[in-house]
């Protein structure tokens, strides 16, 4: 049994990663709500199993992929349901995060417009892009080919890159 | 190392960007931005997602974390996430059936917690009484709440402003509280001394020393005289909704540190100033 200290410190190092979780979680199922369920459901998970990691390399790599693989558990659970998906964040009415005055409306823009870029985009960038994960390394936490990860990537920039006239329209 | 050969050239320069292709392809893809106009077009777009992604993701970090979560994750308390998000959303179809995992979980936690408890409990003794224990929670509930009203003081969050002096302040609350202390310096940890004020919880003087961070949190170390209880220099972490505290006892007085509870290291803080009060 893992010792308590050890434990807590655990527990300690998921909750200052919560931010960080929660934003890869929104990348994969582009709506606040299911991140805030999944990032829950996987640090229970990697708690119940942190006997498991051996320290070695980036915790948030272990628990992106545990949460990768929960999603897609979901997805395929959902479609069996019910014969469909996840509700794509395009296709809601309204807003899934929190926002008041201009700037905060401005930033729900923007997050729903880049949630909204096809399915995989978002992710491959946070993890390359912003956090600096490598090829390799997230390959290996999305469990999908090198190549993938390369074209997927150059889509995500390009896309992004036409988001910006698009804000600057909306804004003026 | 990626060998990009035979694909296109958005790809190639994507990953000329990630730094992930050979020295060899690298310098064919910089003469070919340089001499080619629509390969440096493309590279400067990629670049331009490359930043306005960058920012955008950025501020999802801004977002509030649900503090239930961080509740469950630090303590695994029972609390249902779904009813406490500080984030709004809106329903959402074929939403996650975590009902009967987070049930099952919380059973466990109980049944863990209680069991834990009880043993502590047994090898404690019953030396603390309960009258002691109930002093000890109101004096902590008592810090809470002044937390609470004082911390959303922006222009009053001190009595006397650390621009007083901190030997006036260390003389002034030593001398009410009957405990010597020395002011800890916080700086390394990214914490600004505003200055300090004199409480009273469960009826005795409690000296509190206050501080902010660069988002401007604030931080509080409060004391008081007490009879020793319990192991010395302990520290016990607990939260109180939006709060989380760390308390400990040494060398007849009682301290905490209490600071939002979605600071993940306010244990860490609380060892600096166990260390260097």
């Amino acid at each position: 049994m893992r010792p308590a200290t050890e434990s807590n410190e655990f527990r300690r190092d998921l909750v200052s990663l919560l931010p960080k979780l929660r934003r890869f979680a929104m990348t994969l199922t582009r709506n606040a709500a299911d991140a805030d369920d999944l990032v829950q459901e996987a640090c229970e998970r990697a708690i119940t199993r942190s006997h498991l990691w051996n320290g070695e390399g980036r915790l948030e790599s272990w628990i992106y992929a545990m949460t990768r693989n929960l999603w897609i558990d979901e997805i395929r659970k959902r479609k069996v349901r019910t014969g469909g998906g996840t509700v794509d964040i395009a296709d809601q009415d309204e807003l899934t995060i929190e926002a008041s005055g201009e700037k905060a409306v401005y930033a729900n823009q923007l997050q729903k417009m880049i949630l909204s870029m096809p399915e995989g985009l978002a992710s491959v960038f946070v993890l390359v892009n912003v956090e600096g994960h490598s090829y390799r390394e997230t390959a290996t936490i999305l469990n999908i080919p090198i190549g993938t990860v390369m074209s997927r990537l150059s889509t995500a920039r390009i896309r992004l890159a036409a988001m910006i006239s698009e804000t600057t329209e909306r804004r003026a | 190392m990626q060998n990009t050969k035979g694909l296109s050239l958005e790809v190639r320069l994507s990953a000329y960007l990630d730094g992930e292709v050979s020295d060899t392809e690298r310098r064919e893809l910089e003469e070919l931005v340089t001499r080619d106009d629509e390969a440096r077009l493309l590279f400067e777009m990629l670049q331009a997602g490359n930043t306005f992604g960058n920012k955008a993701f950025e501020d999802f970090l801004h977002d509030p974390v649900p503090l239930s979560l961080v509740r469950r994750i630090k303590q695994g308390t029972t609390l249902n996430p779904k009813s406490e998000r500080v984030t709004a959303t809106v329903p959402v179809h074929h939403r996650v059936k975590l009902w009967p995992r987070a049930l099952a979980a919380s059973i466990a936690l109980l049944i863990i917690g209680g069991s834990t408890g009880y043993l502590l409990g047994m090898v404690n003794g019953s030396s603390q009484s309960n009258v002691e224990v109930a002093a000890a929670r109101s004096w902590l509930d008592d810090i809470a709440e002044y937390h609470r009203v004082y911390s959303r003081q922006e222009k009053h969050l001190v009595e006397v402003p650390a621009s007083a002096g901190d030997d006036e302040i260390r003389t002034w609350l030593a001398s009410s509280v009957g405990v010597n202390f020395k002011l800890p310096a916080l700086a390394g940890e990214g914490l600004t001394f505003e200055g300090g004020r004199l409480l009273v919880a469960a009826g005795k003087p409690v000296a509190q020393l206050m501080y902010k961070n660069a988002d401007g949190d604030v931080f509080a170390i409060c004391f008081l005289k007490s009879e020793p209880t319990g192991e010395q220099g302990k520290l016990n972490e607990s939260i109180r909704d939006d709060l989380a505290m760390v308390s400990w006892q040494k060398s007849g007085a009682s301290y905490v540190v209490i600071g939002p509870s979605a600071d993940a290291k306010l244990r860490h803080l609380a060892e600096t100033v166990s260390a260097e009060i």
